[in-house]
């Protein structure tokens, strides 16, 4: 039991890492359609900028945080500009600017290569190292804070999406792209600032993630894979359905390593198994988008 | 136009270099160097290569091999063992008259395809997989690597005293971390030490939490870890802190590189892990003195492997008196050198007509201070 | 010329060719037509017929590792072992197809993804049958009739394989079943109105490149003697891709050009400048799909155009 509930935090803070990147996925994929791979890569070039701002720079860590996150808000929007932009104004099928994302993460990941040699480098803890018991739960500060920033964070996209008029933009376009820009709804710019927010949040799962597994140029793909089939399996219809996805394949993963009666080799495998398993039975993910409510 | 006159100043200046080249009273040797600069095996094949580089530069300061300069012919193979073996086949057709292999294990595997066909000597002074030379009976190959059998012998000799009677097994999924678990627990049930429980922590993993309970529900004396991917080591080693574990820990010689100490601050003391490198031997302190000299950095035991290599292959091809293949063979099967990897007065050897040439008893355990690599604490398997 | 004809001088001379290499431009010569085989049967798959799965360079590594497990540990000779393991594709490619046709796009993309992660997984546990992390070796080629094929005589064997794989889909692409897997890429329903079968199209087509895959992975397996799992890894499902991607999907030429640009840049980049090369392959290849979204056939033919 205690081990259950100590696992319990460990699963959920990795399943919020793993919704932080599907929700990426999700404000890029609502307006402009486009599955942007490259969220993993962002997350990496977050970890590395924490390490940058607050350990080499010295910068406290809220003051650092806040100017890696606008420099990914920037990297998101040129991204967007150089690699998807000229495509979508060509008319060219979706699955190029896809494919031209595919190229930018090995861009990136090969810039951060080369800056950075193959050596894995020390991200900063906000909290510090340490282990925190609340009653019978128990697990790391970091694990505690993750958990507690990536909730703030899906209150706030909850709150845009579904309060706000500019949020209301977001899913107009999602729902109808020309008639989005019928009533005057600015599509490039919609889908900028999706690639602008959808960079600073992969960064932001970087830097929550990269004090435990430390910034190397490798950390990218397992980030980006793990958090599609959180979205996949969430659906792409809500907000709520990244968190529900993440937290699903998290605890999948960890009770199977934990609990299930397997040679561990195997044991990697059953997620991917039930990830089959789960396309086959329900392809549109748990959460269904809702009506024409909007 | 313009362009066309540049193109022809380009051939010309071309066609007077071949002419240089072949001016030159002697031919350097030519040594081939197949490592990894964009693959799985950079990070331990970058220092290698540049162990490599320095020890052929220091070489060639000291009047080169058979009073000729030793050129060294560095090929990338991009982790990829089959462009690797296409690599040894164009080392070869350039005249290479020794081959080193920097890369993957399998890598190394797949380029004694070519080396044996060509009969053209090969030697992996890094990799430490002991299939490579059991898979294929190739007398052209040598691997002075420190084998995955000697690390775990080694390090049961060192804790024998302790009475160890069922140990947890740890490793990562990388191919390279498979092999070494492999010869892990064969060595540990070997020696009538149950394996109660064995983990992998996959890479890319985000914790190692799950792992490290199912360990510490199986109560073990001891944990051995295998892994050789240092994130996922790092992962393993917080949890084992965060859960406030006290079974001792004892690893490969993955946790030998210098990198935990910055990235596994605060979590390794007490630590012991099998190294093939001992700072306080005069051979490593000379080493490190002229490679700061020279380059300007301290290196470590990666660069020490690379440093080794090339020195062994520079004495086989010095022995045999020319670079006829045949005769390197004869000369690197009757090696019999001290370099600056292994324990104090450690030499390589083949003898027996083994091509594994690191003396299984020259293998040393050593304690981390704090975050500092301490001193050896025991040396071999007895 | 008469088509016949024609396929008989590219047989020759693409033979030709082996005799007049050194051993390492052979070599890479060998490698590279297994690549381009490779390309031709992935760009049916997913130029022609629409499917992105990330299961065809898995489909090869199970032909090389069922060939070599066949012939040596259960003993069969060499033309049953090529059958066995072919029938064996065929059966896990109808397994992994049957249910994915159910799926559009990307599920079925991540479906093959995770068919090749688990691939690896059972390689590297396979204990004594697939050689674990080390890989099967030290075996060669069955003498055949008392005929053992080295060499260049081997890369013949490779020439004819590639020849006859892509004389086999440019026959398949102008036929009936060709024009049925184009319909149901550009529009599964109207392909369905027009009384195509969707499903059992995508299931034959995914099937029959599967087992093309494995038969040229059954090639590989003696070209250098050994099978590893990390020859096998993830990221050559997604060099096909981009080889299909930058030659111009659905157009046999361009599968052909972009397998040799993207398999041979690497080895001419690698001596001028190093480790960039992997950071220009990246720049190369966004470039590529923003200024020429056809891909090389395309840009070929806009120069054509040009110069008529």
């Amino acid at each position: 039991m205690r081990d259950l509930l100590e696992l319990a935090v460990s699963a959920s803070a990795t399943g919020c890492v793993y919704a932080l990147l599907a929700l990426a996925y999700l404000v890029m994929i609502r307006p402009t359609g486009i599955i942007n791979f490259a969220v993993g890569e962002w997350a990496m070039v977050g970890a590395f900028g924490a390490f940058l701002a607050v350990t080499k720079v010295e910068l406290p860590y809220p003051v650092g945080v806040a100017a890696v996150l606008a420099c990914m808000f920037v990297v998101g929007w040129a991204t967007e500009r150089i690699a998807v932009r000229p495509l979508v104004r060509a008319g060219a099928p979706l699955l190029a600017p896809i494919l031209a994302l595919l190229g930018m993460l090995v861009v990136f990941r090969e810039s951060v290569a080369l800056a950075f040699g193959p050596d894995p480098y020390p991200v900063p803890y906000p909290l510090g190292f340490g282990r925190l018991e609340l009653g019978p739960l128990a697990g790391s500060y970091q694990s505690f804070f993750i958990i507690g920033t990536t909730l703030a964070t899906f209150a706030l996209a909850w709150l845009f999406f579904e309060r706000t008029l500019a949020g209301k933009c977001f899913a107009a376009v999602a729902i109808d792209r020309r008639a989005a820009a019928l009533v005057g709804i600015d599509r490039t710019r919609v889908a900028a600032l999706s690639f602008a927010a959808g960079a600073v949040i992969a960064a932001l799962a970087g830097l929550l993630v990269g004090p435990n597994v430390s910034a190397h140029y490798l950390m990218g793909v397992p980030l980006a894979i793990q958090g599609f089939t959180a979205l996949v399996i969430g659906g792409v219809g809500r907000v709520e359905g990244a968190l529900l996805g993440g937290l699903l394949l998290a605890f999948a993963e960890q009770l199977t390593a934990r609990y299930a009666p397997l040679p561990p080799g195997y044991a990697q495998g059953v997620p991917l198994a039930l990830l089959m398993l789960f396309l086959l039975v329900r392809p549109t993910g748990l959460l269904a988008e809702r009506g024409a409510r909007a | 136009m313009k362009r066309c006159k540049l193109l022809i100043g380009a051939l010309a200046l071309g066609a007077t270099g071949i002419v240089a080249g072949g001016a030159m009273a002697q031919d350097p040797i030519r040594i081939g160097v197949i490592t990894d600069k964009v693959g799985p095996a950079r990070p331990y094949a970058e220092p290698i290569t540049e162990g490599v580089v320095y020890g052929a530069e220091e070489l060639n300061r000291r009047g080169g091999v058979l009073g000729r300069k030793i050129e060294l012919l560095i090929e990338d193979d991009q982790g990829r063992p089959d462009i690797s073996a296409a690599m040894a086949r164009k080392l070869v057709d350039a005249g290479a008259a020794f081959i080193l292999s920097l890369s993957l294990t399998q890598a190394t595997q797949q380029q004694q395809t070519v080396t044996m066909e060509t009969r053209t000597p090969q030697l992996t002074p890094s990799n430490s997989g002991d299939t490579l030379t059991t898979q294929i009976a190739n007398p052209f190959f040598w691997q002075t690597g420190p084998l995955g059998s000697t690390q775990i012998a080694t390090l049961l000799s060192y804790a024998r005293a302790k009475n160890l009677k069922r140990v947890a097994l740890i490793s990562d999924n990388s191919d390279l971390g498979q092999l070494l678990a492999k010869f892990f627990r064969a060595g540990l049930e070997k020696s009538g030490i149950q394996v109660a429980i064995e983990e992998v922590v996959p890479r890319g993993a985000t914790t190692a939490e799950p792992q490290l309970q199912k360990i510490r529900a199986a109560n073990p004396d001891a944990m051995f870890m295998a892994g050789v991917l240092t994130p996922e080591n790092v992962l393993i080693l917080k949890a084992y802190r965060q859960f406030g574990l006290k079974f001792p820990i004892h690893s490969s010689y993955n946790l030998s590189v210098p990198q935990y100490s910055t990235v596994a601050k605060g979590l390794l003391d007490g630590i012991t892990f099998v190294d093939a490198y001992d700072p306080a031997k005069p051979e490593v302190k000379a080493f490190v003195e002229a490679y700061e000299k020279a380059k300007g950095k301290t290196p470590y035991n990666l660069h020490g492997y690379g440093y080794d290599g090339i020195r062994l292959v520079a004495d086989a091809i010095g022995r045999a008196g020319s670079t006829d293949k045949e005769a390197v063979r004869a000369a690197m099967q009757a090696t019999n050198f001290a370099g600056v990897m292994g324990a104090q007065g450690m030499k390589y050897r083949f003898p027996d007509g083994k091509r594994t040439g690191f003396d299984p008893e020259g293998m040393v355990v050593r304690v981390y201070e704090g975050d500092r690599q301490g001193r050896v604490v025991h040396v071999g398997t007895r | 010329m008469k088509p016949l004809a024609r396929w008989l001088a590219a047989a020759l001379v693409l033979s030709a060719l082996a005799f007049a290499l050194s051993s390492y431009h052979n070599d890479v010569y060998r490698k590279l037509l297994l690549w381009v085989t490779l390309a031709l049967g992935y760009n049916f798959l997913f130029g022609v017929a629409g499917q992105v799965a990330f299961s065809h360079f898995a489909f090869y590594g199970i032909g090389a590792y069922s060939i070599v497990i066949l012939t040596f540990q259960a003993g069969l000779p060499l033309p049953l072992a090529i059958v066995a393991g072919v029938a064996l594709c065929v059966a896990v490619a109808l397994a992994v197809a049957i249910p994915s046709t159910r799926l559009e796009g990307f599920y079925l993309a991540l479906a093959t993804l995770a068919l090749a992660q688990l691939f690896i997984v059972v390689l590297n546990e396979g204990g004594a049958v697939t050689g674990g992390a080390g890989g099967l070796a030290d075996y060669r080629l069955p003498a055949i009739l008392g005929v053992r094929v080295t060499g260049p005589w081997y890369t013949v064997v490779i020439v004819l394989l590639m020849l006859g794989t892509m004389a086999l889909l440019a026959r398949l692409d102008r036929s009936w079943f060709g024009r049925a897997c184009r319909a149901v890429r550009d529009s599964p329903e109207a392909a369905a109105a027009m009384g195509v079968n969707v499903a059992r199209t995508k299931v034959i087509a995914f099937t029959l490149t599967s087992a093309l895959a494995a038969v040229a992975g059954m090639a590989y397996a003696f070209v250098d003697n050994t099978v590893n799992p990390p020859i096998f890894g993830l990221e050559n499902a997604f060099l096909l891709l981009f080889m299909v991607i930058i030659g111009g999907a659905g157009r046999q030429a361009g599968a052909i050009a972009g397998a040799v640009a993207l398999y041979l840049l690497p080895f001419v980049l690698s001596p001028l400048i190093g480790h960039h090369h992997a950071l220009v392959f990246g720049v190369l290849m966004v470039a590529a799909i923003l200024l020429q979204p056809r891909g090389l056939i395309g840009l070929y033919d806009a120069l054509r155009r040009r110069a008529a």
